[in-house]
């Protein structure tokens, strides 16, 4: 017994320890959002393996997407969409990644499925309808996720509803995104005038109406020239909406 | 134990000046260093992280890579020459314990490291400092807000990342104690690293549901044995701030780490004094 003895104590410290690494890990693991994530388990034999072993995973995840590039040449839909969750996988923080992964499959793949099942004159415009469909929603899928990860969020809301509108034509979703965009506080100029567009083209004329006065009044103009084409579509929204003159937003001393 | 804790900072004492005029710890200083700086000619490569992140990694990784090698080979060289050149047999033949011998190879190695860390780390603070004066100038001219690092994060990590070869380096002692060659504890200690290094694969497969127990008591005793060395990768986290550290969390994996590197030291002195040289 007294020679088993230094042995049982290496026993029980060795499983303290575990017991201790057990703890602590599940209180770091959230701050270790790149490991642990099912898309890197079909591309552990690429090479990721290095970059979740850790420290230069930015540099492995460059070298994912140039890679992908080269799949995307070839119009090979799983090597290319395999690296480029590859590539977002290691380096979930980086907006790039996430945007162009989503634009690639919600605007490219498509069309090679179209080409593969031998080309636009052969396949149904239904069945090219519905692969737009399938694919604009994996590419919305990926921007979605993106947006739990990456620090800038706007650029993907933005590829998101020009995803929506132009593969889904689900005006309202695209209006959606366009919406959570124009509210950002680095919103491009655009976004909510796309917004009340989208939001009148789906239907919600008095809704879209309502809200881009809103946005024009409180962000819009008090700044630079005060964004007289919003006004003019603003105007012209009014008239549409047949609004009396005392509804309607008073007259600017700039305007014409 | 004065005299004992004499014998012991004694034998680190001299492992750590030969460790640190072998040229295998010159050359892969150099390298680590090579790298550190290379990041900022090498950032046109990046493609959309933050520059300060790329920067970051590229140092983090070499540190990581060169610091792993280090930790395993040169501790196995430095206990194997000894016992090579017979020169462990005139030690120990005077008044020092095996495991007072095995103790100073273990501290030596490990200062080797800290020196290593720290020039490393240094280097990369520097690096990262002047990017980060160039993107603030840049920032503030475009009305952006600048990236920026944590200094008192990048002394964080090198303490975690001094801690994780600490742990590689008691691994690699036990193996030595254990093996008849160098090759064969460079071999099964570089295995342990990367086994360590993905460790939290059992840890998360254990922590779900599963009907059959041995699959279970397996990774429960694997979770146990093998050191979770991901848990120290928080770079990102401490020094670029992408994510927050849950209040006390670093000092639990700090315990974690004492904890491995005691029971792993312990095991190779065990294994140590049965041993025949």
């Amino acid at each position: 017994m007294r020679r088993l003895a230094p042995w049982l104590l290496v026993g029980v410290l060795v499983l303290g320890a575990g017991s201790l690494a057990e703890s602590s890990w599940r209180r770091v693991r959230p701050s270790i959002p790149e490991i642990g994530r099912k898309e890197l388990e079909p591309t552990l034999g690429q090479g990721v393996l290095l970059g979740v072993l850790g420290g230069l995973r930015t540099v492995v995840a460059d070298i994912a997407w140039i890679r992908s590039y080269v799949f995307w040449e070839r119009r090979d839909r799983p090597g290319c969409e395999t690296l480029m969750r590859t590539a977002c996988t290691l380096d979930p923080h980086a907006r790039y990644f996430w945007e162009n992964a989503g634009l690639r499959i919600g605007l490219d793949m498509a069309h090679w499925e179209i080409r593969r099942r031998g080309g636009y004159a052969k396949v149904p415009a239904e069945t090219q309808e519905r692969l737009f469909r399938q694919y604009g929603r994996r590419g919305l899928d990926v921007l979605e996720e993106g947006m739990a990860y990456a620090r800038n969020r706007t650029a993907l809301l933005l590829a998101a509803g020009f995803l929506a509108e132009g593969k889904l034509k689900d005006l309202r979703l695209a209006a959606d995104y366009y919406r959570k965009a124009a509210d950002a506080p680095d919103a491009p100029w655009y976004a909510a005038r796309i917004c009340a567009d989208f939001d009148w083209g789906a239907g919600r004329k008095a809704e879209a109406y309502r809200w881009y006065r809103n946005y024009w009044e409180t962000r819009m103009r008090s700044k630079e020239d005060g964004f007289p084409e919003d006004l003019i579509r603003l105007r012209s929204m009014e008239s549409e909406l047949r609004l009396g003159l005392l509804q309607r937003i008073p007259r600017q001393s700039w305007e014409r | 134990m004065n005299a004992s804790l004499r014998r012991t900072l004694w034998i680190s004492r001299v492992t750590f000046l030969e460790a640190v005029r072998q040229r295998f710890f010159a050359f892969l200083l150099v390298l680590g260093a090579a790298m550190v700086l290379s990041s900022v000619s090498l950032r046109v490569f990046d493609f959309g992280h933050g520059e300060l992140k790329f920067i970051a990694d590229f140092g983090f990784g070499g540190m990581f890579f060169f610091g792993s090698v280090l930790a395993v080979v040169m501790t196995a060289q430095l206990f194997f020459s000894e016992i090579d050149n017979k020169t462990a047999l005139t030690l120990l033949a005077k008044p020092l314990s095996r495991a007072e011998f095995l103790l100073g190879k273990f501290f030596g190695a490990w200062a080797v490291l800290g020196v290593f860390l720290v020039v490393l780390a240094g280097l990369q603070g520097l690096v990262l400092w002047a990017r980060e004066q160039e993107l603030i100038a840049m920032a503030e001219q475009s009305g952006k807000i600048p990236a920026t690092f944590s200094v008192l994060g990048l002394g964080q990590l090198v303490l975690m990342q001094w801690l994780r070869l600490g742990v590689v380096i008691a691994i690699v002692l036990a193996i030595s104690a254990l093996a008849r060659t160098f090759l064969f504890a460079v071999v099964v200690g570089s295995l342990a690293v990367v086994a360590g290094q993905l460790q939290w694969i059992a840890q998360d497969a254990f922590l779900r549901p599963t009907d059959s127990q041995a699959y279970a008591a397996f990774l429960w005793v694997s979770t146990r044995l093998i050191p979770n060395l991901q848990q120290f990768n928080l770079a990102d986290a401490l020094v670029l701030g992408s994510a927050a550290v849950e209040e006390g969390a670093l000092i639990a994996v700090g315990f974690s780490g004492l904890a491995y590197l005691v029971a792993y030291l312990t095991l190779g002195a065990l294994i140590f004094r049965r041993r025949e040289i």
